[in-house]
This record gives C-alpha cells, structure tokens and sequence, in this order.
C-alpha cells in the first residue's frame, strides 16, 4: 500500500470513527434519558475492548494504524469523558462523578485486557 | 400579545437557519421586542432529549423565539411564522405591553398574581449598576416572588434587531427579567422601576401562583377543555427553581424534565438565568471561585389543560422542598411535528381567573 493512500485511508476511516461514535452515543443516551453520560462510556469500553482484540490478534502495521489509529483513535473519546466529569461536578452530583471516573477506568483497563486476551485466544 | 415559537437549534428554512430567518422577520416588521433564547434542556414534539450537559446530545439545543407587540401587528406575523416554523410550536399569549411609563398599568389587586417581564439591553445600566440586577434588587425588595434574568442570543428592542456577536460589545443585544408576584407587589415596584429605566419596554400577564417554597398555595388553573366556539385551552406550568436545587440526589430541573419525557408528556424546556431568585433566596449568580453554578433555572411545561394535572402531580411531588409553581392558561397553541398536526392559532376566549 503506498504512503499516500495509506495516510488518506487513516483521514478516512477516521471520519467513520469519529461517526460511530456519534451515532452510538446519541442512541445510548436518548433510549436511557439518564444524566450519568453513559454513552461516552459505553464508546469507550468498546473502543478500549477492540483496541485491545487488535493487540492480541497482532495484526499488521497497516491494519493497526487504519483499524487501531485512526477508526478507535477518533472513536473513542477522553475529552468528552473529562468535560462531562466536569460538568457532573458542577452540578454538585458528586456520586455520579466518582462513578464517572472510576468506571471508565476500571472498565476501561478490563476491557482492553479481555480483548487481548480473546484476540490471542 | 407575545407569540412564542418554540424550535431546535438546528431546525432549518430553506438554506437559512430558521432562528436566523424568524429574527430577520421580526426585524423587518419591526416587532416592538422580541428575544432568542437558548434552552439548556428539554424534548419536544419529536420526543427526542436534547441536553448541554451530554456533548452528543447538545448539537441541537432547543430554542424559543419570544415576539411581544400588540395583536394585530403579532397576527399580521402568523402565516408567515407558521408556514417558516414546519417541525415545532407556537403558543399565542395575552400580554398586555406596557411602554412609555406604567400610567396603563392599572393592575387589579386580589386577582390571582402577575407576571412581570422586562426587556433590557444586555449591558444596559442603572447608574454604575447592570440594569438586570438593579431591576431584580428592586423586586426582590418589594416581595415579588421571583424573578430570573434571561439571557437572548438575538432580538429586536422597539423595532430594532440585535445580535449577539462573539467579539462585538453585544450592549443592546436584548435580556429579559422575568417575575412573578402578587399584583400589589409587582404595582409597587413597577413604580420605581419606571423611573429607574429610560424606555422600557415591559409586559404584564396574569398567572396563578400555586407553590413556592414546597407550600402548596393553589391548584392549577383549571380552564373547560374548549371555550364556546370550540376553541380548544392549553395550559402552561412553569417550575422557578435553582441549578442547585435538589430532588433526592438529582438536580430537580434535569431529573424532572426525564421524568416527564419518561411519562410521556408533550414536551419541556429548561432555561438558565444568569441572576435572579426564587422565594426567600436572596437573589443569586454564577461565582468565580464555586465550582458548582448558583443560577436559576426555569422550567416550562405545555399541554392540553387536561393532561396538566397529570404532570402538575409530578411537579408537585418533585417541588416539595423548593420552587416556585405558576400555571398559566394559554388560548392559542400549534404543534406540529413529523405526521403530526395539532391546536390552531385562534385565540380563545379570554378566561376569568377570579373563580
């Protein structure tokens, strides 16, 4: 694959990322209606479980940075997990917070090592 | 009279934003005041929650053109409105103008409460003071129940459009202070705040007060479904709280606009003041140093006058430690959404509230 197509492949494929993700979290957080930002977790335990399925299948240079890079790079989203903690903050919902926090990164750690571990399997 | 047309931020006429195509309409006809103001919260006819805490969800915040003029110069802006506005609602309210001094003001006392609302210029000033907090100071001394200080992205004051612009001055770009209160309170006050104000321009409803402070103090209006020429009433409920105020451990304004959603309601938007205070609060804003915001939130609700009372059991369990309840009849609402249709812009009969 040449180096043109391969970095237009990344700008791509980035765009359908970063559409998945709007997408998912809009419908997760309009069905349930609830104030925790359960979308932007929910994208990003999947980013993190796929990231990690990536790893463990140790897939090629090319397949990583499109699949890996570029769709769960804009995918998943660490900006909108701060700015939404902020927000919880604000509000004075301070259970919601922690659990914002700590979820994410719990979670986010277990689902990145089961998607290496069934990619490996 | 004050037209409300209530819509999403990303709702378009043709190639042009239709919050955009509304104002430059209001400009041309040179309405006497009107203001664009941004919700923070709420679902409506397509039932879809839209939300400035949850980023996805905030791409479309609802949004409320607020017209005020005399009747047949609002009417005259009806077909034109309505055949802009194709997904979304508008309510037509008897609001009596008052501009150029309060003299036919002429308010009767007993008659259940008043609303107040007062059009300023952003940066407008009373003495060293901004305007909006002199005029809430002022109410909240005479013992008017409420009062919120709306913030407009857009909006014509006597017949002239300004716009809010991120490196302009925005000095005129038009606020509102928004108050409830007994009519002898709101006169008194009224009094002084013409003469505090140059030319203001301020319009007076009647609503029914029916709980502040968790007390409950009167039912809901209670108009017929129709008046006699089959003219349908609607009824609006408005929930005067704080950002901080609380139900259980959720913010009361966000947990009842999910509840009603949940329960199926028409719709509901939530609005942020940026100063103001509800009851026995002296009156509050945004602090530097605090994390969380002090500012008040509104919350308005609009149904069928019968369904109300279903929703008004919701927001009297929600509101029982805190807010300040109004009802409100309205005698014009169209709602339209995709496949749906219904209400119609005829006023309906005027409707004793004395009962």
């Amino acid at each position: 694959m040449s180096f043109v197509a391969l970095w237009l492949g990344v700008g791509a494929l980035g765009g359908v990322g970063a559409i998945a993700r709007f997408l998912l979290d809009a419908l997760v957080s309009t069905s349930t209606g609830a104030r925790f930002p359960l979308g932007t977790l929910v994208v990003n335990l999947s980013g993190a479980l796929v990231l990690g399925l990536l790893v463990g299948l140790a897939v090629n240079r090319n397949t990583y940075l499109l699949a890996g890079t570029a769709v769960i790079g804009s995918y998943t989203t660490f900006s909108t997990w701060m700015l939404e903690s902020h927000r919880l903050a604000e509000d004075g919902l301070r259970w919601l917070l922690w659990a914002n926090v700590a979820l994410s990164l719990l979670l986010g750690v277990g689902a990145a090592a089961l998607g290496r571990l069934l990619g490996a399997g | 009279m004050r037209m409300s047309v209530y819509f999403g931020e990303r709702d378009r006429a043709g190639a042009q934003l239709l919050a955009d195509v509304l104002l430059e309409l209001f400009a041309d006809r040179g309405v006497h005041s009107s203001i664009l103001l941004r919700g923070i919260e709420g679902f409506g006819i397509k039932h879809r929650l839209q939300s400035e805490r949850l980023l996805t969800l905030s791409e479309d915040l609802p949004l409320i053109a607020l017209a005020v003029d005399s009747q047949p110069r609002i009417e005259a802006l009806l077909a034109q409105v309505q055949a802009l506005s194709a997904h979304g609602l508008i309510t037509l309210e008897r609001a009596r103008l008052l501009s150029g001094g309060v003299a036919d003001a002429e308010l009767t006392p007993g008659l259940d409460a008043v609303k107040l609302a007062i059009y300023l210029g952003r940066h407008e000033r009373v003495g060293s003071r901004p305007a909006h907090t002199a005029v809430v100071e002022c109410l909240h001394r005479h013992g008017v129940a409420g009062a919120s200080v709306l913030l407009g992205l857009d909006g014509t004051a006597h017949g002239v459009r300004h716009r809010a612009g991120l490196l302009a001055r925005n000095t005129q770009v038009p606020l509102m202070v928004q108050s409830v209160g007994e009519s002898t309170t709101i006169s008194s006050a009224l009094d002084e705040i013409a003469g505090m104000l140059s030319d203001p321009s301020m319009t007076l409803e009647r609503v029914r007060v029916c709980k502040r402070d968790g007390v409950q103090l009167a039912e809901p209006l209670l108009p017929p479904d129709t008046d006699g020429a089959g003219l349908a009433y609607w009824q609006k409920l408005v929930v005067y709280a704080s950002e901080q105020s609380r139900y259980g451990h959720q913010q009361l304004h966000s947990g009842l606009i999910r509840r009603l959603r949940r329960e199926g309601a028409a719709g509901a938007t939530s609005l942020r003041g940026q100063w103001g205070y509800h009851g026995e609060h002296q009156p509050h804003g945004e602090r530097f140093w605090s994390m969380r915001r002090h500012v008040p939130v509104l919350t308005v609700l609009l149904d069928t006058a019968a369904n109300t009372l279903r929703w008004f059991d919701i927001v009297d369990e929600m509101t029982r430690e805190t807010g300040l309840v109004t009802s409100e009849v309205v005698p014009a609402l169209r709602a339209c959404g995709p496949g749906i249709a219904h209400g119609g812009l005829e006023l309906a009969k005027r409707q004793r509230l004395s009962e």
